[in-house]
């Protein structure tokens, strides 16, 4: 019985030893995690060419459960519709990934990006500058 | 009747209802994109396919297949959702798929469509188009890409409108619809295309991009322009009017509209507007506070009433409830110089009509002249100051084949429809012609005579009028005033149509009574569904005479008021929601009483031209801000819904009134419009028992769908004599404006931005006149300098230009004649 519990006993040692922990030391360490490929974290405007992909449907503030997002369409000199305005307020956005899901241009998707604090309220209002990237 | 059965549901329509229709009614759902209730049946898009029993074999367009007794009909069945999943798959076969852009995603009949059947994949393959779209003209946008062919557009614009624009071009694959020539649009900018369109093909422009369906709050109101009183749905999003929603639900319009209607509501949003009101110090407007302004106001009147006395003018698009209050105010002031509209172009109705019939208004409503089978219309300006009753008109000519006839100066749309007779005079000789009308009747026995009380005088009058003799002086025909006398007095039902308003101040009487006379002598007044109808020129010119805005007792009229304030025997003059120096006839005589008047108060949407010699100028609201009601010129009282909030502090006329009077110690106090409507209607004998809160969608008509001319007295009336020189300048109303405010409207000025003088055809040859060329006009000791507009409308001799604009400043010249000789040259 003795011989089992030191054989466990090992293997807990095991993985107390360097290379096979799993605990990470965050963020003291700089470590950046990477998130599985369906996180939601922040939301991201996929450019395209020399504008943003998004032509300011509407479907997205539309489907927003959280009124997060605003947006205001406009007319481009080459007569095209886009978004003169895209603003989410991310204190009031709860990822559920539906504005992905709404876009019918996939202009919006969600990256892996999770670190959100921030100092200010206005910090947490994500225009098109910092969507776009 | 008919009896059919529907889905199992037993039903019974009239004989004249298509299957659509029947099912409609009975509450079951066909689908359809090229069906419209106000256009003629169809059948473009066969969406609407059904199965009918007795029909066996092959499916049956609904919307064009009659009723017949005993009709079994199914409207769904797999068969027939296959097929209509196939006409869309066709459909989306060159169907450019933009929804994400195109401005009428998520009110597309195509796309509810393709939604409701599941139209997700296309067995079809074929190229999408590529056409390229209409984005020149800065009101109607045309992408022919997403069109479907239903044809509405052509249909509307042929059928409603009575202009043409459209049609169809090419065949097969490569059909589409295009203007003549498939060149820019140039038209009358109705947007009726607009509303019609089920796709994203024909859009307003100025709407483009600005707002999803889902996103806008529609609020029902009446448009504040012309007294046609059409019911216009504002689209309202962040506070500002956005664009007029297509409704054909309620109204007296059945979803019709101009283009002052459909595109002229941006005033309501402008920069322009005033937000603060302004006192003048050291000869300058500054801002003010409106406690500082009503004082001033107050303490101004107050003065003014101990001297020499104050006088009111007042335009005609207040609510009824704020000309009560401004009633309410001049009794507060202790004046009873009160009018509107310069004083003399209602004098048709309040004393011509009231000479003649007894009454003060219109006798019939609208509707009632589409089943007319004779129309008379005085001038052919009637569609440019009434465009969506000159619709009715269309309807009643084109649809249903009633002879028209205009007794005009100049040609107009009207006289390009078939049936159509235009009785061209000389210009001002209008009574001349409508008295040898009259003459005509008496001298072949046809006129109706008993009960008449007038008849010898006039018969005497009239000796002088006989048709040749006229026909000699006016330059009509004897035999067309023959013959249009004797197709008016042998109509089954009649219809006898005048307009008035500012530009017509000449001989406003004279001609309602000659309109009148006719009328009596015709048996227009006395047949069911006979009419006739004199029609303001502003949204509630009937409601001002119907409160009696007019000078009462010793009180002054506007002209009056006019020449006391100029001769400085007249303290004060407050102006609410007029432009006088820019609207009312002799420029200079205004000038002068703004001047002669030594306290001024001007209360407007804008700093307009009257206002700027203003010494308090009051920032008022537009039609978009107001809640209350508009009688419309055939007597419908319609409630006016505000759907925005005013800019700054600019506030409605009605609250601007109850301030005043308290300022002025009147105390007059009520809960809001309600109240002061109960108050009013128990004053006006016509609006009593009308309940503010009961005017449902339709409105209510005073005095019933026919009102009973009280008597029946023919007046004698004088003509005019015939205007000598070799041009003869006429005023009157642009198509695309009405009133001032329409300038203010991006609107109509995208599509007439500027005064002009418009020259025929032939007289622009001679003078060598081209489109766009300077050309200087000189009356009356007076010169302006228009741009020249060559048409084919005007008679040789006739030059014409609109009232509207200030820049313009045609009232130096037009001192409220009806012609004026002019020395024209470039």
């Amino acid at each position: 019985m003795i011989k089992e519990f030191i054989q466990g006993l090992l293997i807990t040692l095991k993985y107390l030893g360097p290379g096979h922990t799993t605990t990470v030391q965050y963020p003291r360490k700089g470590h950046r995690l990477q998130p599985s490929d369906r996180f939601r974290g922040l939301h991201r405007l996929v450019p395209d060419h020399d504008r943003e992909k998004c032509v300011a449907c509407y479907l997205c503030p539309t489907v927003c459960p959280a009124k997060c997002i605003t947006v205001e369409s406009a007319e481009n000199e080459k007569g095209e519709k886009y978004p003169k305005v895209y603003k989410i307020d991310l204190l009031r956005c709860i990822f559920c990934g539906y504005c992905v899901e709404a876009c019918p241009v996939e202009a919006i998707e969600m990256t892996g990006d999770y670190e959100l604090a921030n100092y200010h309220r206005d910090d947490f209002t994500f225009d098109k500058k910092r969507l776009v990237r | 009747m008919v009896n059919l059965t529907i889905d199992g549901k037993e039903i019974t329509v009239s004989k004249t209802a298509t299957i659509y229709e029947a099912a409609k009614e009975a509450g079951i759902d066909i689908p359809v994109l090229c069906y419209a209730k106000k256009l003629l049946p169809y059948g473009a898009c066969r969406v609407c396919l059904v199965e009918v029993e007795q029909m066996k074999g092959r499916l049956i367009p609904s919307c064009t297949t009659p009723v017949t007794e005993g009709m079994v009909v199914t409207t769904m069945s797999d068969e027939i959702q296959k097929v209509r999943k196939t006409v869309l798959e066709f459909l989306l076969v060159n169907h450019v798929i933009d929804c994400p852009v195109c401005d009428k995603g998520g009110e597309c009949d195509l796309q509810d469509l393709t939604y409701e059947y599941e139209v997700v994949t296309n067995r079809f393959e074929g190229e999408k188009f590529d056409l390229p779209t209409d984005e020149v003209n800065p009101l109607i946008e045309r992408n022919m890409n997403r069109c479907v062919l239903c044809g509405k557009c052509v249909r509307v614009c042929d059928e409603i409108v009575g202009y043409g624009s459209y049609s169809f071009i090419n065949r097969g694959f490569e059909t589409k619809i295009a203007t003549a020539f498939d060149r820019g649009l140039n038209c009358e900018f109705c947007g009726q295309c607009v509303s019609m369109c089920p796709v994203g093909a024909i859009l307003p422009r100025p709407f483009k991009f600005k707002a999803r369906p889902w996103q806008i709050k529609e609020v029902d109101s009446v448009c504040s322009y012309c007294g046609n009183g059409c019911t216009i749905t504002m689209g309202v999003k962040d506070n500002k009017v956005q664009t007029i929603r297509f409704n054909d639900k309620i109204g007296v319009n059945d979803g019709n509209l101009c283009i002052r209607g459909r595109f002229g509501y941006s005033y309501a949003n402008s920069d322009d507007r005033l937000t603060t009101p302004l006192i003048k110090k050291d000869g300058e407007l500054v801002e003010a506070s409106w406690d500082e302004a009503l004082e001033a106001v107050a303490e101004g009147f107050k003065k003014a009433a101990a001297d020499k006395g104050v006088g009111i003018i007042s335009g005609a698009r207040l609510t009824n409830e704020e000309l009560f209050l401004l009633k309410n105010v001049a009794k507060a002031i202790g004046t009873e110089n009160l009018d509107h509209s310069g004083g003399e172009c209602y004098k048709g109705v309040t004393e011509g009509l009231v000479e003649t019939l007894g009454v003060k208004a219109s006798t019939g409503t609208f509707p009632q002249v589409e089943d007319a089978d004779v129309i008379l219309s005085i001038r052919s300006d009637f569609y440019e100051t009434h465009p969506v009753f000159g619709m009715v008109v269309n309807q009643a000519v084109k649809r249903n084949e009633a002879q028209l006839f205009i007794v005009a100066d100049k040609k107009g749309k009207f006289g390009k429809l078939p049936n159509a007779e235009t009785l061209l005079h000389k210009p001002a000789l209008e009574v001349n012609v409508l008295n040898a009308m009259a003459q005509a009747l008496i001298e072949d026995g046809s006129a109706v005579t008993d009960g008449v009380d007038g008849l010898d005088e006039l018969k005497k009058s009239l000796a002088d009028y006989a048709p040749e003799k006229v026909a000699a002086a006016t330059g009509v025909p004897a035999e067309q005033i023959k013959a249009a006398a004797k197709a008016l007095a042998g109509a089954n039902k009649s219809a006898i149509l005048l307009a008035y308003g500012l530009p017509y101040t000449a001989q406003s009487k004279e001609i309602a009574v000659a309109a009148a006379n006719l009328a009596i002598l015709s048996g227009n007044v006395d047949k069911e569904g006979s009419n006739l109808y004199l029609c303001g020129e502003k949204a509630n010119s009937q409601g001002a005479i119907d409160l009696g805005v007019i000078p009462a007792g010793s009180g002054q009229g506007a002209q009056q008021m006019l020449d006391a304030a100029a001769a400085g025997s007249l303290s004060a003059l407050y102006v609410v929601g007029e432009d006088m120096v820019t609207s009312y006839p002799d420029r200079e005589k205004v000038e002068k009483a703004l001047d002669g008047a030594g306290f001024v108060v001007a209360q407007d949407l804008f700093l307009s031209p009257t206002a700027q010699k203003a010494d308090v100028v009051l920032p008022a609201a537009s039609f978009a801000e107001k809640d209350g009601t508009f009688t419309n010129a055939e007597r419908r009282i319609q409630r006016v819904h505000p759907g925005i909030t005013s800019p700054g502090e600019a506030k409605t006329d009605y609250a601007i009134f109850e301030l005043l009077a308290n300022k002025l110690g009147a105390g007059l106090s009520y809960t809001g419009p309600a109240a002061v409507f109960a108050a009013l209607a128990n004053e006006v004998d016509a609006y009593k028992g009308v309940e503010f809160n009961a005017i449902g969608a339709q409105g209510v008509v005073w005095g019933g769908e026919e009102l009973k001319a009280a008597t029946k007295k023919v007046v004698p009336v004088k003509g005019a004599a015939a205007v000598d020189g070799k041009f003869v300048l006429l005023t009157g109303s642009a198509l695309y404006h009405s009133g001032t405010v329409s300038t203010h409207a991006k609107g109509p000025v995208a599509v007439v931005p500027e005064a002009y003088v418009e020259f025929g055809s032939e007289d622009a040859t001679v003078l060598q006149v081209a489109d766009g060329d300077m050309i200087k006009i000189k009356a009356n000791g007076a010169e302006v300098q228009l741009k020249a507009k060559v048409d084919k409308r005007l008679p040789q001799g006739v030059v014409f230009a609109p009232y509207h604009f200030a820049e313009a400043g045609l009232n130096k010249l037009y001192k409220g004649e009806a012609a004026i000789a002019v020395e024209v040259s470039k």
